[in-house]
């Protein structure tokens, strides 16, 4: 009987693994702050994001000091007056994407729901995400809105006029398997 | 004992599946492994308040950089308008690339032209794994136009260049606070009476603290090892605010010294740090930066 427990766990285990992890090395992410007096864009093409397959469990990493702006002065001002990333250089996403189905080829729009960490303040997210398997490629893509005063970011009397108060971010993530 | 066993197991499962679902994130910080990280912006700007910090520009930036001086005669009354008297040093100053800078500038005051450039030659890593501090080299020119009583200045006319030779090394201790040492070599072309030295040696030192996250308060003092003999001159002082607004830098401070030119600043200071006129200098620098390149366009 414990020997057939045992057996019976060990192969679970094993089969848990199966499915895999999926990884995303070189993910896209941009955002994008509209005024009437500037707009400001950065991009970071280095973002990791994984997932298990198993139990269609989403991990994203981003590296703040990584995110290019088209005026250098931006980005400086980005890592060391607003985000601060001497002091917190990465945001991250943990979430589960709800009723995702890896065998599925083709394209599928899901739900993903989970907490999103920047700037020491998380906040719980659910994001629209599309999923287009091709082969054993997955890519999802998606859009969110981020209020900065969610993140605790500061933004000075006198340019509350150049940020807005609600940033667009983009993602495009191309995974492939993951072996560790 | 069979239960305890059954539950043993269990325990063992969980743990084992509530193990893989944790470590998503770990995964992910065992991926990166070869990301730099460098201290980024020892000090907000390429100076301190009046000295040249360890910073240079970026790639493709151009500041306008205006700075003004404004003191008071010791006359007891005075005609003037706010100020007796009034300095300003108009400049351009470019970022060649991420490392190298160059300058030039005039000086109304004096009558001083200059021009340098900087280098930065290493970058404090903030990983442990590299340099513990930043360090840059200094070299600038400057050109004495006013007339000169005496005619034997006006002969030569390569007596009135000077040059100062700076090796700024500086630490970003804290997100907050950092610290700059600068061992300085001036040579001075003007030779004031016979028992002075032309080439000075000094050190300066400089500190910034962030107050938040667009102010920091600034500080800095310069010893000169050898001085000026004939006329009594006093390390160079300053306290001050520097001020960021998007593209533009506010700096403020109180100083003796009257020149923005390395070496008449540093070796030629006439006045100690005090409140009496016309010791004390109100700075105000203005800076406005212009971006020449755009970096999103040139990655694609």
């Amino acid at each position: 009987m414990n020997k057939l427990l045992l057996f019976l766990l060990i192969s679970t285990t094993f089969l848990q693994q199966d499915p895999g992890k999926i990884i995303a090395r070189q993910g896209q992410v941009s955002f994008f702050s509209y005024t009437p007096v500037e707009n400001i864009k950065a991009e970071n093409n280095q973002v990791l994001s994984i997932i298990d397959l198993s139990d269609n469990k989403i991990a994203v990493q981003i590296l703040m000091s990584a995110f290019i702006f088209e005026k250098a002065l931006m980005r400086e001002h980005f890592n060391e007056s607003y985000i601060e990333s001497d002091i917190y250089p990465k945001a991250t996403f943990e979430g589960t994407i709800i009723d995702f189905d890896p065998t599925l080829e083709g394209e599928q729009t899901r739900i993903v729901k989970g907490n999103f960490t920047m700037h020491g303040a998380t906040k719980e997210l659910e994001i629209k995400i599309k999923i287009q398997k091709q082969r054993q490629k997955f890519m999802v893509s998606g859009s969110f809105e981020a209020e900065v005063q969610d993140y605790n970011i500061k933004i000075p009397p006198l340019l509350k006029g150049n940020i807005a108060k609600i940033i667009s971010v983009d993602f495009k993530f191309e995974y492939e398997a993951y072996e560790s | 004992m069979k239960a305890k066993r059954l539950y043993f197991f269990l325990v063992l499962a969980f743990m084992v599946s509530s193990v893989k679902a944790q470590d998503l994130l770990d995964i992910l910080d065992k991926e990166r492994k070869d990301t730099l990280r460098y201290a980024e912006a020892t000090f907000k700007f390429s100076r301190i308040s009046f000295g040249h910090s360890v910073q240079t520009r970026k790639d493709g930036t151009l500041d306008v950089f205006i700075t003004n001086r404004f003191w008071n005669t010791p006359a007891d009354r005075s005609q003037s308008f706010f100020v007796d008297r009034l300095s300003t040093r108009f400049a351009l100053e470019y970022g060649v690339s991420d490392r190298l800078m160059f300058g030039v500038g005039g000086t109304t005051f004096d009558g001083r032209f200059d021009s340098f450039l900087k280098y930065k030659l290493v970058k404090q890593r903030v990983d442990g794994n590299g340099s513990p501090f930043s360090l840059s080299l200094f070299q600038n020119a400057s050109y004495f136009s006013e007339s000169l009583s005496g005619s034997r200045y006006d002969a030569i006319s390569s007596g009135r260049f000077s040059f100062t030779t700076q090796l700024l090394v500086a630490k970003k201790i804290t997100p907050k606070f950092s610290l700059q040492v600068s061992p300085t070599f001036i040579h001075r072309g003007l030779v004031y009476g016979p028992e002075d030295p032309q080439n000075h040696f000094a050190v300066g030192f400089g500190g910034r603290y962030k107050l938040g996250a667009h102010v920091s308060f600034v500080s800095e003092y310069y010893y000169v090892a050898n001085p000026l003999k004939s006329i009594d001159t006093y390390g160079p002082f300053s306290i001050g605010v520097n001020w960021e607004l998007s593209d533009v830098m506010l700096q403020f401070m109180l100083t003796n010294a009257v020149s923005t030119v390395e070496d008449a600043f540093i070796a030629q200071t006439r006045n100690n740090f005090n409140f009496k006129n016309p010791n004390l200098n109100f700075g105000f620098n203005f800076t406005y930066t212009f971006h020449l390149k755009n970096k999103l366009k040139r990655k694609k």
